[in-house]
């Protein structure tokens, strides 16, 4: 069932890829649109074939491949993995929707989104570590290639710099893993041969060196953040929009996955580390975020403190924090998408993202005024104002973290007003007052164009008054892999949170019914 | 050192006072402006005349009530009109309320005069006591506040006096749109003769005002004080209501405190001349109204022209009120060449030189008006 998405994604790729005769934009986009929905609607059947009540790997299918190199083909799919399945083919089909249907080369430029979004299901399915990193590395050819012909002015650039920091992500990665397989001396790469709990704290630690390297790089995280506003800025909207809205959530996904849940102990012992990091790279992101003109830089700045908060929930790893993690993986992926399309619109409209020439674009009649609308919604939530997905997943991340690292968290809500202001500052300029003499003229927008934000604006507002329909999926599995008792040893906060901490379930309960 | 706005100054005063010497208008003329301006007075001539009728029934019918609630009904109420009335699919007769406030605020010409003198006091004292011969408690309260209801019946004299305005302003448009269908109008001076030509043959047109009362009429304003059209109505009405206006609230925000607005009311550059067209649509900015009013009203070859452009219809009422700016400046043209000292093509230097006068005077004030833009 799992490898269905994997092969019709593929197949999708192969039949507009080598398609026999040449293809209209509108026909390629037509065929590939079809794919990625056939796939998304297998992925809601998943959804409904899925027992959110068991905690491990469901939908398990495991084929040998290379017994030599202890490769094979194993999938699964579990709490962690399925909502980010879900959001992959949500946004891999409205990245097809916004896309320009007069594009260059359309067959290619189909096919690679389609083999990026192999990708990417396929490093969330995989339950072998050699096999996610080939579906990890996988998904960064087609990304590459997106940027560097379907991008802007600097696109050579801003590839190739992305591609260079990301090799080395994938290097620090296989590094990691190799060493995983080989000092543990398990028989093969698949996640459930591995035991490194015996590894001593210091081969611990160095493992857990390259994890937070490589998908450090991934994520991105402080230092290691510059390749993505460059990306960003030089990507075509429905490039950033998955960027911002998946990709950016492997490395997440990798530091939960392959950090947090097989290194326990070496996770515990940096976690007081991994906090400091996440409080800086929120607070980072989001003052550089204050001093950008553009707005696509602004929000991918915007991106780089968000992911602050995923790793600072990550770090003191309780339940509820980890809990966190998901939903703010969710809501920042429905949040930065919707964004990084609006800006896409405000660019294609008036040829400028620029907040010192932008004016007035909520003018009803010449203006852009539902396009306005929505930006002030998706702000919003990014700003985590109540009533929107954005707020659900802060305030998880921030209870959830408080009782293990009180003042990292407290930095980190900084991050959260911090947010409102850059975000105010580009609403105020760029869409209040009047329209700027210069982008008067502006041609109308189609509801074609805009289709895709408003799905997107309506899943912020639903989860954000319904958080729970994302919760439950993810809860049994999040209880599993949290390792409560090993926490407690470098608690900041000791024995007071004993209690909290060592009845995960309680405790998830007691705060869910808030919501 | 000349200054930008000395050299708009400068500009505005040679190229647009020669080209008001020679016969031509404000707006250059073109056939597209031509359409254009005639095709929105023939609906601003609809409107008009609806405005008229009301203001008209509403200074001769609806005077001294205190809760007027069906004054947009022109006395006909029933539930169709109700409903019409409450689903806004109606004239907005509010838009002729605020230019009649805004007359009356700036005040100018006879008919301010005139309500201010002891002989409308009077006039007024005896309506009121006619009124409310037999309703004890207004008579005292009349004893008590008596600016109260005689300022209601100012009012009611301005609504007389608009609606007059209005009723020959929408037969000249209306006049003028007939004569295009025709044929006979090609360009925008023909535009502005006929408008100035109107003007100048309803002059003199006297401006009364009287209502009956238990079947007695009473002169409010009677013909022997000697208002007339185009001094004591439509003069003030440009002046307060094309050049002076008021600040609204909208898009744009004017902060009296920090000396945004002019402390004296005769610098006030408000009006439908200074108008930004883009906050049209917005919400509490009166003009919206009458843009919305003439939407409804508005000739096929206008909305034909509409659609070329680039957002098609969708930013109508923008483009109905730059059309609306547009037919405006052709009255205003009217306006300023008829308040002329002299004619036009006097041979008399000393008379020439007046008329320059004069006009570089008219140019000045509208050194802050969007005439550039609606030349471009």
């Amino acid at each position: 069932m799992l490898s269905t998405l994997i092969f019709l994604q593929l197949l999708g790729a192969a039949v507009v890829g080598f398609y026999p005769a040449a293809l209209t934009g509108k026909l390629a986009r037509f065929i590939s649109l079809f794919f990625a929905i056939a796939n998304f609607l297998w992925t809601l059947f998943l959804v409904i074939q899925f027992n959110p009540a068991a905690s491990g790997q469901q939908l398990t299918e495991t084929l040998p491949w290379i017994d030599a190199l202890g490769l094979n083909y194993s999938l699964g799919i579990d709490g962690l993995s399925l909502p980010l399945l879900v959001l992959n083919g949500l946004l891999i089909c409205l990245a097809i929707c916004s896309s320009d249907q007069d594009i260059q080369r359309p067959k290619f430029y189909y096919s690679l989104i389609l083999l990026l979004s192999v990708g990417v299901t396929g490093a969330f399915l995989a339950q072998n570590l050699l096999l996610f990193f080939l579906f990890y590395e996988l998904e960064l050819i087609p990304l590459y290639l997106l940027i560097a012909i379907w991008g802007g002015q600097k696109r050579g650039y801003a590839a190739t710099k992305f591609l260079i920091y990301t090799a080395f992500s994938g290097i620090a990665i296989l590094a990691s893993f190799l060493g995983m397989v080989w000092l543990s001396g398990s028989s093969s790469f698949s996640l459930e041969d591995l035991h490194l709990s015996a590894l001593p704290l210091t081969t611990q630690l160095l493992l857990l060196g390259g994890i937070l390297v490589g998908f450090g790089i991934k994520i991105p995280l402080i230092p290691f953040h510059t390749w993505l506003p460059d990306a960003h800025v030089e990507a075509s909207t429905p490039i950033s929009v998955l960027l911002a809205g998946i990709l950016l959530k492997l490395g997440t996904y990798g530091l939960l996955r392959f950090g947090m849940n097989l290194l326990p102990t070496a996770w515990a012992y940096l976690a007081p580390w991994l906090a400091v990091w996440a409080v800086i790279s929120v607070l980072y992101g989001a003052s550089c975020a204050i001093a950008q003109t553009d707005m696509k830089k602004m929000v991918a700045y915007s991106s780089v403190g968000h992911m602050g908060y995923i790793l600072l929930a990550a770090a003191a790893a309780t339940p509820l924090s980890v809990l966190g993690c998901v939903m703010q993986m969710v809501s920042h992926g429905l949040i930065s998408a919707l964004l990084f399309l609006l800006v896409g619109i405000v660019y294609k409209k008036t040829g400028s993202r620029d907040l010192e020439v932008l004016r007035g674009l909520l003018n009803p009649q010449r203006g852009l005024p539902i396009v306005g609308s929505m930006m002030i919604l998706g702000v919003m939530a990014s700003a985590g104002t109540p009533g929107m997905v954005g707020f659900i997943s802060e305030f998880i991340v921030f209870r959830g973290s408080f009782p293990v690292f009180p003042v990292q968290t407290l930095l980190s809500m900084i991050g959260t007003g911090l947010t409102a202001v850059y975000f105010l500052i580009l609403v105020n300029r760029a869409f209040f007052g009047r329209l700027s003499a210069q982008v008067m003229d502006l041609p109308p927008v189609y509801w074609s164009e805009q289709t895709p934000a408003f799905i997107l604006a309506l899943l912020i507002l639903f989860f954000g008054i319904q958080p729970n329909w994302l919760i439950h999926w993810s809860q049994p599995t999040i209880a599993a892999i949290v390792h409560t008792p090993t926490l407690l040893a470098t608690s900041s906060s000791g024995k007071d949170l004993q209690q909290n901490l060592v009845t995960p379930n309680i405790h998830i309960k007691t705060h869910q019914s808030h919501f | 050192m000349l200054t930008t706005q000395d050299k708009l100054s400068n500009y505005l005063l040679i190229e647009f006072v020669q080209r008001l010497q020679t016969g031509e208008a404000l707006l250059k003329d073109s056939t597209e402006n031509v359409l254009e301006v005639v095709g929105i007075l023939k609906s601003y001539g609809i409107v008009l005349d609806a405005y008229s009728q009301n203001l008209i029934y509403i200074a001769e019918h609806q005077f001294l009530q205190f809760f007027p609630f069906f004054k947009y009904f022109n006395g006909d109420v029933s539930w169709k009109k109700l409903f019409r009335h409450i689903w806004h699919n109606r004239i907005n007769f509010e838009y002729a309320e605020y230019c009649l406030k805004s007359m009356m605020w700036h005040g100018g010409g006879g008919l301010d005069a005139y309500l201010d003198s002891n002989e409308f006091q009077a006039i007024a004292q005896a309506v009121i006591a006619a009124k409310f011969k037999n309703n004890p408690l207004v008579n005292i309260l009349n004893q008590l506040f008596p600016d109260a209801l005689t300022e209601q019946l100012r009012v009611s004299a301005y609504y007389s006096g608009l609606g007059q305005f209005w009723r020959v302003m929408s037969d000249i448009f209306l006049d003028l749109s007939d004569r295009y269908d025709q044929g006979k109008i090609t360009s925008i001076p023909e535009v502005v003769d006929l408008i100035k030509a109107g003007l100048v043959s309803n002059a003199l047109n006297p401006i009364t005002y009287s209502v009956k009362i238990d079947g007695k009429v009473w002169e409010i304003i009677p013909k022997s004080v000697g208002l007339t059209f185009l001094p004591d109505t439509a003069v003030p009405y440009v002046e307060a209501v094309f050049f002076r206006g008021t600040p609204f609230l909208g898009v744009v925000s004017y902060n009296a405190q920090a000396y945004q607005i002019p402390p004296d009311q005769s610098r006030f550059q408000y009006g439908a001349l200074y108008a930004d067209p883009l906050p049209i649509g917005s919400a509490g900015i009166p003009p919206t109204l009458l843009m919305q009013d003439m939407r409804h009203y508005l000739p096929e070859y206008l909305h034909k022209i509409y659609r070329k452009s680039r957002r098609g219809e969708d930013d109508l009422l923008i483009q109905i009120c730059l059309s609306f700016q547009k037919s405006m400046f052709c009255v205003t043209t009217a306006t300023i060449l008829g308040l002329l000292p002299y004619p036009l093509d006097t041979q008399d230097i000393s008379e020439q030189q007046a008329n320059r006068m004069n006009l570089e005077k008219w140019m000045k004030r509208l050194q802050n008006s969007q005439l550039l833009e609606i030349n471009k």
